[in-house]
């Protein structure tokens, strides 16, 4: 851009210019002693000029050219405009943030005022228990729901103040997709709607990312939708995976696949003018309708914040009245390193034990692509039917998948007469909904060996079957092979022969290393000279001469060694009245085995001991 | 059988003998008492020697069965035999507990015709133990449901090898498995017709006949139409097919049929039990209403013979009421006109149990009139729901009489003083609040904590085997079966207006204060309006429990009164509500407790007492 010329002119007889600088010269093109002879109206004719008068025969003449000056022009136009804009935007931004200050007062009131109020009637009705206790009820929802407001805005303030970091970290996606299972569906349940995962197409499951701040993106998605959609509504999420390029598998470390997550809901939908704010802070859908949700209004803003600084995009479909679908892309890189070759029997038989037919059809599946031939039967019945024909044949399948539901009984109850059936190394997995903490006790008890959370993922499947299959060694038709507890030690207490040589025959097979004691007080002598930690567990029998279990139990536990207190002792006897299980537990026994001794029991209780 | 093998059965029968009911004629009430006392302490020993003998001989036995001979398995076999004898119910916990070894023992020493017979015997095991759980949801039940079943289904599965197993015997127990695989309850009837059904066309295929012409395949046919016969369900189900409801009809049949021609060759009368499916056929097949159907069941009920004491008439007078109500439950429309005859029928019901001498009562009696308090409908002129079961539970069950009348008097009496201090302690109880004459309410709370102290217990009607006639502490199985009488309890009282408030009593009991332990999970304290009384229940019933009650010897629990309270003590905000156990710290109210658990008890055998002296007198 040139610059400015600026002349002096004075106009008392003739029109005459008695200063020009050197942009004039330069803009007019005419040497500085030949402009000062010139007409300044002749030679600026091609140029834009302003003139600012010093009195009345003296201006000062601005020079410009014609482009530069509409060029300057527009310039200022649309700054003006974008100075506008940006008024107009702080403006609404500060009505905004004065509407979320006013709404947020008034959350922050409500349940402020809730937990106050409520205090002060429980003080003040103390002695009314079904009073005090229903204040203390709604002081606790309150107060939970003061703790969400309180957190959105510290996260709200965070990607304000730019403090929002992304962590990265290695996950499972198996794992994230589950436990948000785990959070969401109780959620659901309770306004009775149908809440459904769909998973297709995950071909990478062992991620890189911040999987907090995406558990944070999906909950709040799905949160929104179990909360705007009524009860008995349809709540549908998928997950699914895709590369831009159309393969499937990465090849390298940090390879980007893209997580494709949709929630689409036949809730209470949002209108056009809210959807275009809907991203905007301190938003709320505003419906009379629905006065009884509350939140910040930060919950989606949080969610854009995030999936924005994840390089991804949000999308949302909405129409009033129809219900809502929110769609997030988010790129995630792949790490390779727990990637493991699959070792499967080609053709290996697999029972799967299910009645649903979407569960078997998606176990079937899985089974096949991994070279696996799956059976299925619906009922335990038929389940326990077929085993039997299969042992009688001496062509055990390879495991049993037990899924969701049978058509007669529950699932556990098959795998525990499956396990006295099959025998302690045929593969039981379960594949299931539960949270693997509430069920973990009942299914171990039961002879469960391995869990598959749903929604199920085919890699997971697979591992799990393999790991199981190959731990086992079992083949179609083939024999079993056992754990391999060889740096472990027992001590048997027993005072019959027999009993001792079938015990530790039984334990052979696992290699683990048996030294036998012929009653309580030989016994309490071996743990005694032993060095510390040297016994890993001690199966100890009840009625034996010289010294009984109970005792023997009460002496080692009264010793002064580290181990005394810490080592694992199984009541070893036939004696199972309740009152029994109870003097073993009070003698300090940690667990109870009857006799005549199950191999399985006895697999089961080493597993436990030996795999936590 | 071996020496103890046989001293065990015998203590068994001795034990059931002295828990029987006592004719109290020709009796002073102290001769009455010191009779109850004597055969209660002779029951209380005996059951320390069956537990001495099993301690010392069996439970060795089955630590080494390794070691054991063939003669001893064998003797094994005879005694737990013994102990499944389906009319007075030896000792099914003890026969399963065997017969789980048995089985472990020959799945070990892969002995196949072994396994088999275990895998049936067990399944009979489990089928005895479900008969205790009628009244419950199919949901609690299907746990043992799904254990006998997969007995029954891993020994039938052996069907497909008949040919290669060549003991007769062998395909007996495999057959009569596949059969017993249909026993027990079913989420919906129609899977029980359609599963019976298969079996029928097993059992009457002509190739398995050829296979095993020894079998009494004719009676095993008969047994399985029985079993169809019997699937009648008391609602028509949507999901029966045509080909459902003609199978169903084809067994009933042949029931009728071979029931009315043995029934005229002996010269007896009608029976009910066949007649009933065969109206109930008729009825599914739409060749009449359901008034009809009515009709035909009174016509039936009516025709049974008071005198008469064999299983079908006891089905006509009891079990038949049980169904008939059942019907008008479901379809209430056609109760109103029909409340006077239900009166009718209960005091009949009741009068035909009273009429039955302390040998006469039978496993099947029993069963029946369980059935009936699960239906039972109150009406006006009749016996109170409430009557009807403290009665049953008087005749049948008089230890947990006397336990829960104990319970009963000593929670009045700490209400009374928890009353008289804080009149407004129970106003959690809507019908309680409502009350405003202090004094009346001090009343209704004293009259409601005895009512409550009745009825805690009344689930352990089911499990009657459990509290009144095992002759020994209880295994683990049984005692997490005996935990369902909370549940059982519950179901019978709330359906009632006699006895719907103790029901979440009946419910709650066993369960902790503060929620950590106990049962069942399904009482939810801060949920329950009358929690602050089954808090008072539950520290009484505990006490009672471990310190007077016969039953505590099951439990392994023996503890004076003094070393009980300072147990519940211990057991402060834990266990106890800490407003009761305050209660407990004072001498004088513990001690006016400890008075009313044995006044209560007194009290229950003088009723009972008063009741046998009135049948007596009755019967002569």
């Amino acid at each position: 851009m040139e610059e400015k010329g600026y002349l002096v002119t004075e106009h008392i007889k003739a029109n005459r210019i008695i200063y020009a600088d050197e942009a004039a010269c330069a803009l007019t093109g005419i040497a500085a002693d030949e402009l000062l002879q010139s007409d300044p109206y002749k030679v600026t004719e091609e140029l834009e000029v302003t003139k600012i008068p010093f009195d009345s025969t003296h201006f000062l003449w601005i020079l410009d050219t014609v482009n530069n000056y509409r060029q300057r022009l527009t310039e200022l136009e649309r700054s003006n405009k974008a100075l506008e804009d940006a008024l107009k935007a702080a403006e609404e931004a500060n009505c905004a943030k004065s509407s979320f200050l006013s709404n947020m007062s008034h959350d922050i009131r409500t349940p402020m005022n809730a937990i106050m109020g409520m205090t002060s009637i429980g003080l003040a009705h103390i002695d009314e228990k079904l009073r005090v206790q229903d204040c203390l009820l709604k002081i606790k929802t309150a107060s939970a729901h003061l703790m969400s407001l309180v957190n959105d805005v510290l996260d709200m303030s965070r990607i304000d103040s730019g403090r929002m970091t992304l962590n990265e970290e290695e996950f499972s996606i198996a794992d994230l997709i589950h436990d948000i299972v785990v959070i969401m569906r109780p959620q659901a349940m309770l306004k009775n709607q149908d809440l459904q995962f769909d998973i297709t197409d995950i071909y990478e499951e062992n991620l890189l990312g911040d999987p907090l701040r995406l558990r944070q993106i999906i909950v709040n998605i799905i949160g929104n939708a179990v909360k705007y959609t009524q009860e008995n509504g349809n709540i549908k999420v998928s997950f699914s995976q895709y590369k831009k390029d159309g393969t499937q598998n990465c090849k390298a470390d940090g390879e980007k696949v893209w997580l494709l997550f949709i929630c689409e809901d036949n809730g209470m939908g949002m209108s056009r003018e809210f959807l275009q704010r809907i991203f905007m802070p301190f938003e709320r859908v505003k419906n009379s309708t629905i006065g009884k949700i509350e939140g910040t209004g930060l919950g989606m803003s949080i969610v854009k914040s995030l999936v924005d600084s994840m390089g991804g995009n949000i999308e949302v479909e909405s129409e009033e009245g129809k219900g809502s679908k929110f769609t997030v892309r988010l790129p995630v890189s792949v790490t390779l390193q727990s990637r493991e070759s699959l070792s499967l029997p080609d053709g290996g038989t697999v029972l799967v034990a299910e009645n649903r037919d979407d569960g078997y059809y998606r176990i079937e599946g899985y089974l096949k692509s991994g070279g696996l031939s799956p059976v299925r039967t619906s009922g335990g019945m038929d389940s326990v039917t077929w085993l039997t024909e299969r042992l009688y044949e001496n062509n055990m399948p390879c495991a049993m998948l037990l899924g969701q539901s049978l058509s007669d009984m529950p699932v556990l109850e098959l795998a525990a007469h499956v396990r006295q059936l099959a025998g302690p190394d045929f593969p039981i997995i379960l594949v299931s909904e539960e949270d693997w903490t509430k069920v973990e006790y009942s299914a171990s008890r039961a002879g469960v060996n391995a869990f598959v959370p749903c929604p199920l993922l085919k890699s997971r499947l697979l591992n799990t079957v393999a790991g199981l299959i190959n731990s086992a060694g079992v083949q179609d038709g083939g024999s079993n092979e056992t754990e391999d507890y060889s740096r472990y030690r027992i001590l048997l207490v027993e005072d019959v022969e027999i009993n001792q040589e079938i015990v530790t025959e039984m334990l052979s097979v696992t290699g683990i290393n048996v030294d036998v004691a012929n009653n309580g007080a030989e016994a309490v002598q071996k743990f005694e000279e032993s060095s510390e930690g040297y016994y890993d567990i001690i199966f100890m029998d009840i009625q034996m001469p010289i010294m009984d279990g109970y005792e023997a139990t009460r002496r080692i536990r009264a010793l002064s060694r580290s181990d005394a207190a810490e080592v694992w002792i199984v009541a070893m006897t036939a004696n199972a009245f309740v009152e029994d299980i109870r003097m073993s537990r009070n003698a300090g026994m940690n667990e109870h085995c009857s006799k005549p001794v199950d191999p399985d029991k006895l697999c089961e209780i080493l597993k436990n001991r030996f795999e936590k | 059988m071996q020496r103890y093998q046989e001293e065990y059965i015998e203590n068994l029968k001795k034990i059931r003998a002295l828990n029987l009911r006592k004719s109290a004629v020709g009796k002073s009430f102290d001769e009455y008492c010191a009779e109850l006392l004597r055969d209660r302490e002779c029951a209380e020993m005996t059951i320390k020697r069956n537990m001495l003998i099993l301690r010392q001989h069996l439970f060795p036995l089955l630590d080494n069965m390794f070691d054991a001979d063939q003669k001893e398995l064998e003797e094994l076999k005879k005694f737990s035999s013994e102990l499944l004898n389906s009319a007075i119910e030896t000792d099914i916990g003890l026969f399963c507990q065997i017969q789980r070894s048995m089985l472990s023992y020959a799945r070990l020493t892969k002995e196949r015709c072994a396994m088999i017979e275990e895998l049936y015997w067990l399944g009979i095991g489990y089928n005895s133990m479900c008969a205790k759980l009628i009244g419950l949801e199919y949901s609690v039940c299907e746990k043992y449901y799904s254990q006998m079943r997969l007995c029954f289904a891993e020994a039938a599965a052996y069907l497909k090898y008949f040919n290669e197993l060549e003991s007769t015997e062998t395909r007996s127990y495999i057959l009569r498995s596949r059969a017993n695989m249909s026993l027990g309850g079913f989420k919906a009837n129609v899977e029980k017709i359609r599963m019976v059904k298969r079996t029928l066309m097993i059992f009457q295929d002509p190739e398995y006949r050829k296979k095993a012409p020894d079998l009494p395949w004719d009676k095993y046919v008969y047994t399985i139409h029985r079993q169809m016969a019997s699937s009648a369900s008391y609602k028509k189900e949507i999901d029966l097919t045509p080909q459902d409801v003609a199978d169903f009809m084809e067994s009933v049949y042949v029931i009728y049929e071979t029931r009315f021609r043995e029934a005229k060759e002996n010269n007896e009368r009608t029976p009910i039990r066949p007649m009933f499916s065969y109206c109930v056929a008729e009825y599914y097949c739409g060749l009449y209403g359901f008034e009809e159907l009515l009709t035909k069941i009174e016509q039936l009920m009516d025709s049974a013979d008071f005198n008469d004491r064999s299983e079908d008439t006891m089905y006509g007078i009891i079990s038949l009421p049980a169904f008939y109500c059942q019907y008008l439950e479901e379809n209430p429309e056609y109760l109103s006109k029909r409340l006077d005859y239900i009166g009718v029928l209960n005091k009949r019901a009741l009068s035909y149990v009273k009429s039955f001498s302390e040998r006469e009562l039978s496993e099947k009696l029993f069963f029946y009139l369980r059935q009936l308090s699960f239906t039972y409908i109150e009406t006006e002129n009749s016996i109170s729901y409430k009557d009807f079961i403290i009665k049953l539970e008087m005749s049948f069950a008089p230890v947990i009489y006397a336990h829960s009348c104990a319970v009963g008097r000593a929670a009045s009496v700490l209400c009374k003083i928890i009353a008289d201090e804080e009149p407004d302690y129970f106003d959690d109880i809507g019908f309680i609040r409502d009350i405003v004459d202090v004094e009346e309410k001090k009343r209704v709370i004293a009259d409601y904590a005895f009512e409550c102290g009745l009825l805690h217990d009344i689930g352990k009607m089911n499990f009657m085997s459990l509290y009144t006639n095992v002759g020994r502490q209880w295994f683990e199985d049984e005692n997490e079966m005996a935990q369902l009488h909370t549940l059982v309890g519950m179901a019978c009282l709330e359906k009632r207006r006699s006895t719907s408030r103790c029901a979440a009593v009946a419910l709650g009991h066993h369960r902790w204060y503060d929620g950590s332990r106990g049962y069942p999970d399904d009482y939810k304290r801060l949920e329950c309006e009358y929690r602050q009384m089954v808090d008072v229940i539950g520290l009484m019933d505990w006490l009672d429990n471990i310190v007077y009650n016969d039953t505590r010897i099951f439990r392994g629990m023996d503890k004076t009164f003094e070393e009980a309270r300072e147990s519940a003590i211990s057991l402060d905000g834990k266990r106890f509500s800490p407003m009761l156990i305050a209660r407990l710290r004072e001498k004088e109210v513990s001690d006016a407790i400890n008075g009313a658990l044995n006044s209560g008890r007194n009290e229950a055998y003088r009723n009972i007492y008063d009741m046998e002296n009135e049948v007596g007198k009755e019967i002569r």
